[in-house]
């Protein structure tokens, strides 16, 4: 069975504008999907729609089979969200804070909220800094500590949009290289990006959005050809494995 | 990055740091109303020992506290003038102004001196506690209070920590960007306020309204974790020396 399923699909904004229009997308648990498309595609409320922060028009959103308008919680607990601007994700004063941020809301013992900070700054390498200030931190590292607050949930799913936008070379590949670590633990990954260069050869499947529909979806190998007939830029070479940053 | 320069909070291990925050908070409290109830100048001047102590023991520089309050000092000059002239009684001879009385000039000084003292208070709770420390006591006193949302007020509290910084850092940038676009070429103060005014407000809005969405997403709610804070007997001693100093202070 899907993880992820999305059936006919709709937005449509206060304002007339149709920012999604009929979607249908199912996504298998430990898929690695990098969703492209010009600006105002509908990417990123797409990736709103999977954790239930816009609701739909028409269609709905199914994870593992259950509509997650029937729990929203456990949607937002299983469908981890990076945004695009970390620093609007941010909400503790401190780092250690703000990775105990969800717990919290879940409402979990006090010591299972510590031992999940913990263990989560361990494991992105943020524990030197566990008392800094997040506005004091780079820009990579509010994007890995953004990542460390969804990753407290204990996500299947993590959706990051434009993940590289505003990283310099090193921010990118500490966030690349975390991308690519999660999937190899097994998690489900979607991300958002117009950056082929950066991440393709680590993808299972590209989709290609236009004007809110989805108009390409396979394996990339096959569709790189074709990405530049929806404006995305296709990264010089032939060969999708050299699509990367990661060495 | 935008920083508050005043009444910073100082990241070290010393007795008064590692405190219970609430006892602290009471001690400062107990501390704070026995500065503003003594009289007489014997009372200010051992709170003034007793608390120059607690400053030295949190780690925090004398030089510190001097540049923190400098500003202040003016303003405590300017109550110590506006004192000496208002309050009846004996002139003070061989004065070139006239006017200035004996007890205006106690009282004057007095009322500084208490000012001085809860401005070292004020220094000594946030030179010593973190703001989320902070919050998290301000939460814990607020929780068996009826009809108050503790867990609600406690982060309308840190939001408003974490935005503020957030607002001056795009206040500035527009500012900036303003600039280099000539804004220095209009006269009219009206207009220049409402160009940065105007945009500076909405961004606020949007960025306010994207981090309830990330709050959201990260199932934001008010049945959360409680804060756990720990009493040693270290804190019951110190609550202990506070009653005791106060007291005295108080009573004899
Ligand atoms: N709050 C809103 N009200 C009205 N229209 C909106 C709103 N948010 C987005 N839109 C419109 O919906 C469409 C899809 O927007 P979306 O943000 O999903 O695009 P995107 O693919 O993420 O673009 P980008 O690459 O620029 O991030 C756009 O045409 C946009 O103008
Ligand atoms: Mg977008």
């Amino acid at each position: 069975m899907a993880i992820l399923e999305i059936r006919h699909l709709t937005h449509i904004f206060p304002n007339g504008t149709i920012a999604l229009n009929d979607i249908n997308l199912s996504v298998e648990a430990g898929e690695f999907v990098v969703i492209a498309g010009a600006n105002g595609s509908g990417k990123t409320a797409l990736l709103r729609h999977l954790n239930g922060l816009l609701r739909p028009t028409s269609g709905e959103v199914l994870l593992e089979g259950v509509p997650i308008a029937k729990d929203l919680t456990r949607a937002r607990r299983k469908i981890g969200l990076i945004f695009q601007n970390s620093d609007n994700q941010i909400v503790g004063q401190t780092v250690s804070e703000d990775v105990a941020f969800g717990p919290e809301n879940l409402n979990l013992s006090r010591e299972e909220v510590d031992r999940l900070v913990k263990e989560i700054l361990e494991a992105v390498g943020l524990s030197d800094l566990a008392c800094r200030q997040p506005h004091t931190l780079s820009g990579g590292q509010k994007k890995r500590l953004a990542v460390a607050g969804v990753l407290a949930m204990r996500p299947q799913i993590i959706a990051f949009d434009e993940p590289f936008v505003a990283l310099d070379y090193q921010g990118v590949l500490q966030v690349l290289s975390q991308i690519v670590d999660l999937h190899r633990k097994g998690h489900t990954i979607l991300v958002v990006t117009h950056d082929l260069e950066k991440v393709l050869a680590h993808a299972t499947r590209l989709i290609i959005m236009e004007k809110g529909r989805i108009v390409r979806d396979g394996d990339p190998a096959r569709l790189i050809g074709d990405v530049e007939t929806y404006g995305i830029k296709k990264p010089s070479g032939e060969s999708v494995e050299t699509m990367t940053w990661l060495s | 990055m935008a920083e508050l320069t005043l009444f910073h909070y100082i990241a070290k291990k010393t007795l008064i740091h590692g405190m219970d925050g609430r006892i602290k908070l009471i001690c400062m409290i107990l501390f704070t109303m026995a500065v503003g109830f003594s009289q007489k100048g014997l009372d200010l001047a051992v709170l003034t020992a007793v608390l120059l102590m607690v400053y030295m023991a949190a780690g925090l520089s004398i030089k510190r506290l001097m540049t923190e309050i400098r500003y202040f000092l003016v303003l405590i000059g300017i109550i110590v003038v506006a004192h000496s002239f208002t309050i009846p009684g004996t002139a003070i001879p061989g004065l070139p102004v006239q006017g200035m009385t004996w007890e205006g000039l106690r009282s004057g000084l007095l009322f500084g001196w208490r000012l001085m003292l809860m401005l070292i208070i004020g220094n000594i709770m946030t030179g010593t506690t973190s703001f989320s420390l902070f919050k998290n006591v301000v939460e814990w006193f607020l929780r068996p209070v009826p009809f108050i949302p503790a867990a609600r007020v406690a982060m309308m509290f840190s939001l408003t920590l974490v935005l503020i910084p957030a607002i001056f850092d795009q206040a500035s940038e527009m500012l900036d960007a303003q600039k280099a676009r000539c804004i220095d070429g209009r006269k009219n103060p009206i207009a220049r306020i409402s160009f940065l005014a105007g945009p500076l407000l909405f961004h606020t809005f949007m960025r306010a309204d994207e981090i309830v969405q990330a709050m959201e997403s990260r199932c934001y709610s008010e049945v959360r974790t409680p804060t756990a804070f720990q009493t040693t007997p270290t804190d019951w001693l110190l609550l202990g020396f506070t009653v005791a100093a106060c007291l005295m202070v108080l009573l004899i």
